[in-house]
């Protein structure tokens, strides 16, 4: 496992999607992650698609997968106290444990922070619940795709005059588990200064209220909550998604007209490109639009005069033309695309093929979003099938004989 | 109280917000980060929120909230003297940070080639739309481009409404998450100099961060030959907003099938939740147009509040769409201490948005506001033997 943090290892006991990004980050460093699951309740992701074939298969899961690659997995049965001296024997072997129940729920499980602290003294532990593990919510239950809402990304984002939207995705997981896994790394700098480690508390309601942190002082500064403004901004314009010409859709399926490009004109320089790229040079003096103020206060007839020109193109050729004026441009790429994408293909930012996972064989996903020039990282494995790991855990890292590990599975604590 | 990251110096650059947000994570866990502006200032300067709507380049709320525990100077790095007093200051670094695109990085000499091979205990942090290398790297791009290509945008939108184009999430999500990453795989970087004492270059691509972020939306076309709408793929119900007798907004999610058992004991198990189409979340799913009127109408009869709390009391994760009143009035949050008082000399007092993880032995904290431009210029750079008198007199600082 190559990777800044090779020699770090990880008892990680979340689940779902806030917490395993969280261990993700450490995963992709190199750290050696173990899972501990149960198939008495097994990971949401495990059990959501998409499945190849549709098929229900909780040792399938592309969504599971996509965020537990480089893991390592073991069956275990926490719920029993057995389970929990195991899991207190990985603890003692580990740098950090995680996880992301509700709040107070990893005490009541008697692997809080206190327990563990007395297998493994300098353990940097992590709880990464909705609510935060003090305060009087703090035991209500929540999901990434509830904190959008929660955190006040809804009510901020939508089509002008329309009601708050979702934002498409569960934003406040993945999110969070970024947070967290700086939050981690910090305390293991500090851990290798000092020998201390410490208990982090993190709040997926207030991580996702850290990215949100400009709007907030709207309200603190002026009492303002601001309007949903769609795809628009206030230092620039036009600033916007527009229609292109209909044709080939960009996956089979998909409306004809289901043809879109963002462009974003940061100066009066940019819209000038614009103008030309359009062939409207006039449209760059037109008093109308000559400067941003002007923009901003004609931006309905603006944003008209922009569509009325991609309602003519294909979305990828205007692309070209206007990146080669210097304008920024891109259309929203879609799955399909993004699988496609030159670029990130160039990159080779895909992980597939070398990595073949039992069950679903060579599948694309989505890789490391950095690169490192003296520690390269690297997707090492695919994401555990469910147990995949109880031998190298079980036996050869804790020293079990076969014999051990077949009763702890017949007594169920393997399962 | 000590400090998770006290004694590492960290030198940032921003253009885009994303080195600034990395930045503030190290700062607010106790790095010392000295920003490096512009001689015209970080354009975050000029993004307000502003107080009372007055532009004002020492009070915008962008700028003071992502900049808390910096010390500021100004160097012109167009000019070969700003140049030599980056340098300078880099010898003295561990850590740079910089969200300039290519082509504007390698003008000011901002490239790993150039700075790398002087400084290799420096870890160097490059934050770029498209990455350090393809086809798309020198391409222009803002926060709603980069979005866009990450694949953000096309999964936002709203079931019927398809007149509407693709939207982008409110704010700069983009720069924050390219921010977040690279504060992570920096400290990853500065995790491994601590046991190898060798620093390296980090490049860090903003529409990769976007791409790893899609939930299970990318994987449908390689699993499944699914394309996503841009709407969003539901494959459960109920996962949806509904607006209550108060005119609130409540989010109404259940995940597990135990969750939907528990909501429709709170329905008093209305005949629409027994029927075949409301079997299973997946069922669910594919029947939600006819069966979405029906949990409306109910909704609509509660206050918003109440039906959160009457949900979470049966453990079904609802969740209200709050309204910045809202967060600010949340007892839940006054309780925790969320939100933290910032005194900045020029801006006034205001509330901000506060700790993102609370760590037990050192803590998160404000120490300082943002610095006004070139606040720290004497402190800073004055120790380096640099005549600011004579640099000032150059346009230099």
């Amino acid at each position: 496992m190559p990777g800044p943090l090779a020699g770090i290892r990880v008892a990680d006991f979340t689940w779902v999607w806030a917490g395993p990004t969280c261990t993700l980050q450490l995963a992709h460093m190199g750290a050696e992650v173990i899972r501990m699951e149960s198939t008495r309740r097994i990971c949401a992701l495990r059990m959501l698609p998409p499945w190849p074939g549709g098929q229900p298969n909780p040792n399938a899961s592309g969504y599971f997968n996509q965020y537990n690659q480089g893991k390592r997995g073991i069956l275990l049965d926490i719920s029993k106290p057995e389970g929990v001296d195991i899991a207190k024997k990985i603890v003692a072997m580990s740098d950090v444990a995680a996880e992301n129940f509700a709040g107070g729920i990893i005490n009541r499980m008697g692997l809080g922070y206190e327990e563990l602290r007395k297998v493994k003294p300098d353990i940097v532990m992590i709880s990464m619940s909705g609510y935060g593990q003090t305060g009087p919510d703090s035991g209500f239950v929540s999901y990434g795709p509830a904190q959008v809402p929660l955190a006040g990304l809804s009510q901020l984002t939508g089509y002008i005059g329309s009601p708050p939207m979702h934002v498409g995705m569960s934003y406040g997981d993945p999110n969070a588990g970024l947070h967290a896994a700086f939050a981690v790394l910090s305390a293991l700098i500090y851990r290798e200064r000092t020998g201390e480690g410490q208990y982090i508390d993190m709040s997926q309601w207030e991580s996702t209220m850290a990215v949100l942190g400009d709007g907030i002082m709207n309200y603190t500064m002026n009492g303002e909550q601001p309007p949903r403004m769609g795809n628009r901004a206030h230092d620039m314009a036009p600033h916007g998604v527009f229609r292109c010409a209909a044709g080939e859709p960009p996956a089979p399926g998909l409306p004809e007209n289901e043809r879109w490009i963002s462009i974003a004109c940061g100066s009066d320089e940019e819209f000038q490109a614009l103008c030309g790229v359009m062939e409207r040079p006039e449209l760059a003096d037109d008093p109308r639009y000559s400067t941003l103020a002007v923009r901003k206060a004609n931006e309905d007839a603006l944003e008209a005069a922009v569509e009325k020109w991609t309602l003519t193109q294909e979305p990828f050729d205007a692309m070209r033309r206007l990146q080669a004026a210097g304008v920024a441009a891109f259309p929203p790429l879609m799955n399909k695309e993004l699988a496609e994408d030159p670029h990130l293909n160039a990159r080779r930012f895909f992980v597939e093929k070398e990595h073949a996972h039992p069950e679903v064989g060579v599948r694309m996903h989505a890789g490391i979003p950095w690169r490192m020039s003296g520690t390269p990282c690297e997707v090492w494995r695919a994401a555990p099938v469910m147990g995949q790991d109880n031998d190298y855990v079980y036996g050869e890292l804790l020293g079990m004989s076969t014999q051990q590990i077949a009763d702890l599975v017949e007594r169920e604590v393997i399962r | 109280m000590p400090r998770a990251l006290e004694g590492l110096r960290v030198l940032e650059i921003n253009a885009t917000g994303a080195a600034s947000y990395a930045t503030k994570l190290m700062a607010d866990l106790g790095a010392d980060v000295v920003k490096v502006e512009e001689i015209s200032g970080d354009p975050d300067r000029q993004l307000g929120p502003f107080p009372g709507g007055k532009q004002h380049s020492e009070m915008s709320g962008t700028f003071l909230y992502l900049n808390c525990n910096k010390q500021g100077v100004t160097l012109n790095l167009h000019n070969p003297a700003g140049r030599d007093l980056l340098d300078r200051l880099l010898a003295g670094a561990d850590v740079l940070v910089h969200d300039y695109a290519p082509p504007a990085a390698a003008e000011l000499g901002l490239t790993y080639e150039r700075i790398g091979p002087a400084n290799p205990r420096l870890v160097m942090t490059s934050i770029t739309p498209f990455g350090q290398d393809g086809p798309y790297r020198d391409y222009k791009a803002y926060d709603l481009t980069t979005l866009s290509a990450g694949g953000w945008t096309w999964l936002n939108g709203w079931p019927g409404i398809t007149e509407e184009p693709p939207l982008k999430p409110f704010g700069r999500q983009s720069a924050l998450q390219a921010g977040a990453n690279a504060a992570v795989a920096t400290m990853g970087a500065v995790f491994g100099r601590l046991r190898s004492g060798r620093g390296q270059h980090v490049d860090v691509s903003a529409q990769e961060c976007i791409t790893s972020i899609l939930e299970f939306a990318f994987e449908l076309w390689p699993y499944m030959g699914v394309p996503t709408v841009r709407w969003g793929q539901r494959p459960l119900q109920p996962i949806d907003m509904f607006q209550c007798k108060d005119g609130g907004w409540i989010f109404a999610l259940c995940i597990e099938e135990h969750q939907w058992q528990a909501l429709v004991e709170l329905m008093e198990t209305p005949e629409w939740t027994q029927w075949e189409v409301s079997a299973n979340r997946f069922v669910r799913a594919s029947n939600w147009d006819a069966l979405r009127p029906f949990m409306e109408e109910w909704v609509s009869q509660w206050n918003t509040d109440d039906l959160y709390r009457a949900a979470q009391a049966k453990r079904v994760p609802f969740a209200p769409a709050s309204t910045l009143a809202d967060l600010l009035d949340s007892n839940h949050l006054k309780t925790r201490g969320f939100f933290v008082e910032v005194a900045h000399p020029e801006a006034g007092v205001y509330k901000y948005a506060g700790a993102p993880y609370k760590l037990s032995q050192t803590p998160w904290e404000i120490r300082s506001p943002a610095p006004a431009l070139g606040q720290h210029n004497e402190e800073v750079l004055g120790p380096l033997g640099a005549d600011l008198g004579a640099l000032r007199g150059a346009g230099v600082v």
